[in-house]
């Protein structure tokens, strides 16, 4: 038999009955569209935490200072004390500096300052930093200048603001927002420029720096020194910080894990009372986040590669319950001189063809899907070519494995038995 | 006519020697033919007879190559098909054999042509040259006028001409057909037995399997079977056909 003879006659018999064959591909359209769409959804979480990591920059290592956990009551050290003293400090940003691998070390300071608009007191840190931290928290200048030289010299009270520091301390209609002043706890500081930080950085304790306020590392502490008050309950509390965050720039990533382990250490040792540091290295962390996301992405596929399967043996129960149906039809094909292999090829490419289709209508759902919890969850979603590519050749797969066995079955029907049962 | 055709022929076309069948069935043994030796020779027009259970069914599988023998020879055009492999006989059914059914096995999903043209499609046979001789095959039995309909839309004794037609389609060395009137009416039968006539009279040989006594009158040569035996009738060619009842 002719092969275009062969595909035209299993296309036609699919045809013939549209809605069996639909509901018979139902398993594989749904499998493959899970497939899809979990593929799309996991691929999508994927990027966006990457991006997350990757937007603290690949080849920096970000050592924090952290409230260490409550020395306890019961050890009555440092509790009756009204002053709190922990973190980074100067003599922890020469050591680092000195070390290896260093390219530099951006410091920066959080002043600890309620930030009011009017009465209502806004989410907003003022921070001082050093000239580098533009770069090194890979921020753009949204509009105005970065903190220059002279600021930091002259220890002057400018500020350069996050985005969203505009956003919720100006109103809407106000566009000009350089050169105009605001006021943060009796002090006046002149608005230079505005940081847009797009990729979405996040740092330990501090957040992001669309968030921020920052003023020359050199004015924080001409105007507050290492100190700041806080409240908690009743009591007041003056805390001792000399450093909130350090970006600690490698001049070799290949090294970046030895870098990292000697920093480590260094703190262990120097900050051997209480655990008040924290290290974070975002490659580790990329990388880290990569492997547990593959984890995900497999389970994830397994499980929706589990529809497959059902799907695929819901195809063969059909086409065996389809092959007894048609045995008159076969058996006429035997006697008018079709060869088994003719009847088996023709039975199994109906399969495939079936699932197939199933597998091309299973992607428009899985894209569908994933369209649909990308607009109502806010979840982005991205489609692999690879992923579809995979999908179109397993559900192929799967008519093969599942139509095999009706197909065979087909084959060796004995004719004279089929003609006989008419 | 006929007869004189038949008479000046004398090669064989299909030879069965000493031929057995038994089915086995579990522990049981069921002989259904028991040692038959039977010819046929190109052109002519046979018949054979047999009540249920005499054999003929299973005459007809071996004959049409759906079955083979449990002992003997068949030879076809002087190949030896009893010990083929099946792909081997497929390829034969295909090429040397017409099969028509009693109830016409045509596909109803399909037009009369294409129906035409399904062992054509099996003989690998090009579309244009399928579609030119299902049209002629068309004519051939009067019914090239409804090419285009489904079978579902003709009457019986049309299907049964599209099935002859069908069967025609690889020029077959001869027509085997199992009680091809079973499902007509007696108008119909004889338009149908004319049919056949006209093609035998146009030299194809034809065999026939039947109960229908009705029909004996038609045949050039009639055998009879009972109990997996010839009962009577003339299982080689003489001169011309004759009957011994």
């Amino acid at each position: 038999m002719l092969t275009r003879d062969l595909f035209g006659l299993s296309f036609h018999n699919l045809l013939l009955h549209k809605v069996r064959s639909t509901l018979t591909s139902l398993g594989v359209i749904f499998g493959v569209g899970s497939v899809i769409a979990m593929l799309s959804i996991s691929e999508g979480a994927k990027q966006k935490a990457l991006a997350q990591i990757e937007a603290m920059g690949i080849d920096k290592i970000i050592v924090y200072s952290k409230k260490p956990p409550i020395a306890g009551k019961d050890s009555g050290q440092d509790n009756s004390s009204m002053t709190e003293s922990f973190g980074l400090e100067k003599k922890d940003l020469i050591h680092i500096g000195k070390m290896d691998n260093i390219d530099r070390i951006t410091a920066m300071r959080d002043g600890r300052k309620k930030i009011l608009k009017g009465l209502q007191r806004l989410d907003l840190k003022l921070v001082g930093v050093d000239r580098s931290f533009l770069i090194d928290s890979v921020s753009d200048m949204g509009k105005g200048r970065w903190l220059a030289p002279a600021d930091f010299k002259n220890r002057r009270k400018v500020c350069v603001i996050g985005k969203n520091v505009k956003r919720k301390f100006f109103s809407l209609g106000e566009r000009r927002v350089i050169g105009r002043f605001i006021r943060i706890e009796g002090d006046i500081f002149r608005i230079v420029g505005i940081v847009d930080n797009n990729l979405g950085t996040q740092y330990p304790e501090l957040g992001s720096p669309n968030d921020m306020i920052f003023i020359p590392m050199s004015t924080s502490m001409a105007l507050f020194g290492n100190y700041a008050f806080t409240r908690e309950g009743r009591s007041v509390k003056i805390l001792n910080i000399e450093y909130d965050l350090m970006i600690v720039k490698v001049m070799e990533l290949e090294h970046i894990d030895n870098t990292s382990k000697r920093i480590s250490a260094y703190l262990q040792t120097s900050h051997s009372k209480v655990k008040d540091w924290g290290i974070l290295v975002p490659l580790d962390l990329l990388k880290q986040r990569e492997r547990t996301q593959n984890i995900f992405t497999i389970v994830m596929s397994s499980i929706a590669g589990i529809s497959l399967v059902v799907g695929g043996i819901g195809i063969m129960n059909i086409m065996l319950a389809n092959v007894y149906e048609r045995r008159k039809e076969i058996g006429t094909r035997r006697a008018l001189g079709a060869q088994k292999s003719d009847i088996l090829l023709q039975f199994l490419i109906e399969t495939v063809f079936l699932t197939t289709l199933g597998g091309l209508i299973g992607i428009g759902v899985g894209i569908g899907i994933s369209q649909v919890i990308t607009y109502y969850a806010d979840m982005p979603t991205v489609y692999l070519w690879w992923s579809i590519v995979l999908s179109m050749v397993i559900s192929s797969l799967v008519g093969v494995v599942f139509g095999t066995y009706p197909a065979w079955k087909a084959a060796q029907q004995n004719p004279i038995e089929v003609l006989r049962a008419e | 006519m006929t007869q004189q055709q038949n008479s000046d022929k004398s090669d064989h076309l299909v030879r069965l020697i000493d031929l057995y069948k038994t089915y086995y069935t579990g522990t049981l043994e069921v002989p259904v033919l028991k040692g038959l030796d039977i010819e046929f020779n190109k052109g002519e027009f046979v018949g054979i007879f047999g009540s249920s259970g005499s054999g003929k069914s299973t005459l007809l599988n071996i004959l049409g190559m759906l079955d083979t023998p449990t002992a003997g020879k068949y030879y076809l055009e002087e190949l030896e098909v009893d010990q083929m492999e099946d792909h081997e006989l497929a390829t034969i059914r295909n090429k040397k054999i017409g099969f028509i059914f009693q109830s016409f096995n045509l596909f109803p999903h399909l037009t009369v042509e294409q129906n035409i043209e399904v062992p054509m499609v099996y003989g690998n046979v090009p579309k244009r040259e399928r579609r030119e001789r299902a049209r002629e095959l068309g004519e051939q039995v009067k019914l090239g006028h409804r090419l285009k309909h489904r079978p579902t839309q003709l009457s019986g004794g049309e299907c049964q001409r599209i099935a002859i037609a069908r069967a025609l389609s690889n020029n077959p060395s001869f027509l085997l057909a199992d009680e091809p009137t079973g499902n007509l009416d007696e108008k119909t039968s004889g338009e149908i037995i004319k049919l056949f006539h006209d093609l035998n009279d146009q030299g194809s040989t034809i065999v026939i399997v039947t109960h229908d006594p009705a029909l004996e009158a038609h045949f050039d040569r009639t055998i009879h079977l009972r109990d997996g035996r010839i009962s009577h009738g003339s299982p080689i060619t003489f001169g011309s056909p004759h009957y011994v009842d």
